[in-house]
């Protein structure tokens, strides 16, 4: 036990990266939980890409013009930059042209991503950029400067996120109502790209470019299946992004495996568990609805023959009039929860709500075995017939009928019509 | 500020296109106070730009929209607005009872929370429009009908004058149109002015005081009776001119 789960917290660089990774998928999960909404994921994954310009663009003017090598700053700036830049280029193509947003952005990211690379492998004497760290990320390898840029770009965005949490919601949920109260739409689309780019630029380091739009939406994802409210969903997406992160990290200790990886391979397991058991949008939920559905054909039939019985009927009785099959008992008793029915020993009765159900059938039964004779269908069938029929007796269909036979008090078998 | 006219919309001259293509084409009118108002037209016709330019939504080509004397781009949130069903995201997660507190943003500041007496109004909006019971259904568990009047209860609890309803009409049953007329004419009397997009000519001279014939331009504005005239509905919605005789007869019965 010691050995596993103590151990690894002994080691700096296990605490930095659990820190470092918490603070990023704090945000990214509440941040992701409006690009999930807005449907903006593939621009998550376009973003990160394109950093790879602005970190080979920022290295280059560093070590050029002010001679430092590798200078971490003027990296994220660059990311920075060319991530703002791609959201311009982005809006601009799709609004000029016929060219829709999804194809605009699939065209920008690769174009830029394309730059970066090439910029990258002609400067190799310059540049001494690792391709392949920055596309898998290194989270145990995470250095102080990486902490505390994360650090301060948690707090401008979740800043940014909590005080203006309305005005997101309501641009991202009606824009047309929210531009009508004169919030300025625009500026927070503006101001959410940016704070996504914030996000992506502060997460790479750790995660890498490719995993980095997972960190973002899957957590939101999984809260979208366990929250009707948004303030519950991000406040959830940031808890699975954190236990994410801390289970991502001991997986990554225990196997020696990538730490980006790991943390991305628990998270989507995490998100499979709630889509397989979530109370009310999960697999399992569904199946179990499915399962439970009782027709309302034979809840009406029990009432009627309870009805008809005319005093608490056993068991047996209701098995004979009514076709269910196997489930007779699970209908009982659902009926007895929706207060339809009372059990009384060994025999069931009708509570009030459910006579006045009975009634309704009954009323609906006799009316249309009435209508029936009155257009000649032979004696033999009425019953049948309107026994199919009565549970035809939403809105004014009943209503219909009862005024078309001038309101009869009798039906074809001399029964009184409540 | 002049409010020196009877009349809260002014529309003078208004032209809107969409990329180059008029959709609205030298409309004027002006609309009197505590009216119900509806908008009738074909498909197409212009009917939602024109809602949306008394918004202050769509910025007209030529000409201007006076809400209550203040230019539309200027009078934001006076304007209440219900929008056209299917224009939001209904898997949103979010509740009934937020939904209606969003009538209530603007005037909350952005750096406190809603008051207690903001979810007051909300309720008693969701009350007015008798969806109280369905308050923490999240939006998308409601069928068309009661999600339109989640939206009216939201529009009402903007407690803005004028109200502008897309086609709350559209695919409800017969009983829930009466609910949402019914809505409607308490609203009015309340002294809110409403224009309602409408697209069933049969109901029309019934449910509104006044109508407004487009079709690109403005083809009348008036009483139902005037408006409902053979030799216009025929020139905007060429050749169906079987149906709107009998409509124009109906018509000659009610009055
Ligand atoms: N965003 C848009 N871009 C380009 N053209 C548009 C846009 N919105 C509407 N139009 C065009 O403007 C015209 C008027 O459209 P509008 O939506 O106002 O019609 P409508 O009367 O509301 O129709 P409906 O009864 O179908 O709702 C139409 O010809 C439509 O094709
Ligand atoms: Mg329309």
């Amino acid at each position: 036990m010691f050995d596993l789960f103590i151990a690894p917290l002994m080691d700096t660089y296990f605490q930095k990266a659990l820190i470092g990774g918490s603070i990023v998928a704090v945000v990214a999960g509440v941040v992701g939980c409006l690009v999930v909404l807005r449907r903006m994921a593939f621009l998550g994954d376009a973003l990160s890409h394109a950093m790879i310009a602005g970190v080979a663009g920022g290295y280059l003017v560093m070590k050029l013009f002010f001679g430092l090598e590798a200078h971490a700053p003027g990296m994220l700036l660059g990311s920075l930059i060319a991530a703002v830049a791609t959201v311009a280029l982005i809006s601009f193509v799709s609004r000029i042209s016929r060219v829709k947003e999804d194809t605009a952005i699939g065209i920008m990211y690769t174009g830029i991503f394309a730059l970066g690379v090439v910029a990258v492998s002609i400067f190799r004497h310059y540049i001494h950029i690792d391709l392949m760290h920055f596309i898998m990320g290194d989270i145990l390898g995470v250095a102080d400067t990486d902490l505390w840029v994360s650090a301060f770009v948690a707090a401008i965005v979740l800043t940014v996120l909590i005080f203006f949490f309305r005005h997101f919601q309501l641009a991202t949920f009606d824009p047309i109502m929210a531009a009508s109260i004169g919030l300025p739409v625009l500026l927070l689309d503006y101001a959410l790209t940016t704070c996504v780019s914030l996000v992506v630029v502060s997460a790479v380091s750790m995660v890498g470019v490719i995993l980095v739009v997972g960190l973002l939406i899957t957590p939101a994802a999984t809260a979208y299946l366990l929250s009707d409210r948004l303030d519950r969903m991000m406040i959830l997406a940031a808890l699975f992004g954190v236990t994410s992160v801390i289970g991502g990290l001991y997986l990554c200790v225990w196997l020696d495996s990538a730490g980006g990886g790991a943390i991305m391979l628990f998270c989507t397991l995490q998100f499979l568990v709630v889509l397989t058991v979530a109370p009310k949008y999960g697999l399992l939920s569904r199946w179990v609805r499915l399962r439970n559905l009782i027709p309302q054909q034979v809840v009406e039939d029990v009432l009627t023959t309870i009805l008809r019985h005319e005093k608490p009927t056993p068991r047996s009785v209701i098995a004979r009039y009514v076709e269910s099959g196997k489930g007779l008992d699970r209908v009982l008793k659902q009926m007895i929860e929706d207060d339809l029915l009372i059990q009384s020993g060994m025999d069931y009765a009708l509570t009030g709500s459910g006579q006045k159900e009975a009634n309704k059938v009954l009323r609906a039964h006799r009316l249309w075995e009435t209508y029936l004779e009155s257009i000649g269908t032979p004696e033999h069938d009425v019953h049948t017939t309107a026994h199919q029929l009565e549970h035809l007796h939403q809105g004014d269909t009943v209503e219909y009928l009862d005024e078309k036979l001038g309101s009869p008090t009798k039906d074809p078998h001399g029964k009184a019509i409540p | 500020m002049t409010m020196n006219s009877a009349f809260v919309i002014e529309v003078q001259h208004l032209t809107v296109s969409y990329n180059a293509r008029p959709a609205l084409l030298d409309v004027s009118v002006n609309i009197e106070k505590d009216q119900l108002v509806g908008v009738i037209g074909p498909n197409g016709a212009g009917k939602s730009t024109f809602i949306k330019a008394v918004l202050g939504f769509v910025k007209p080509d030529l000409g201007t929209v006076r809400i209550q004397g203040v230019p539309a781009q200027q009078a934001k949130g006076q304007v209440a607005y219900v929008p056209q069903r299917g224009a939001v995201d209904w898997d949103f997660p979010i509740t009934v009872k937020e939904v209606a507190l969003m009538g209530r943003y603007q005037q909350i500041p952005w750096y406190t929370s809603p008051s207690k007496s903001d979810w007051a109004t909300a309720m008693e909006a969701l009350e007015m429009v008798r969806m109280e019971e369905f308050a923490d259904r999240q939006i998308g568990e409601l069928s068309g009908g009661q999600q339109q009047r989640v939206f009216m209860a939201r529009a009402l609890a903007q407690g803005s004058d004028i109200l502008l309803l897309d086609e709350p009409f559209a695919g409800v049953d017969a009983a829930t149109e009466r609910a949402i007329l019914d809505v409607l004419e308490r609203a009015k009397r309340s002294g809110k002015t409403l224009v309602v997009v409408h697209h069933d000519l049969a109901t029309a001279a019934e449910y509104f005081d006044k109508l407004l014939l487009i079709k690109q331009r403005l083809y009348a504005y008036g009483d139902p009776a005037a408006v409902l005239r053979e030799d216009l509905l025929s020139q905007v919605y060429e050749g169906r001119l079987r149906i709107f005789k009998e409509v124009i007869k109906k018509e000659g019965a009610h009055v």
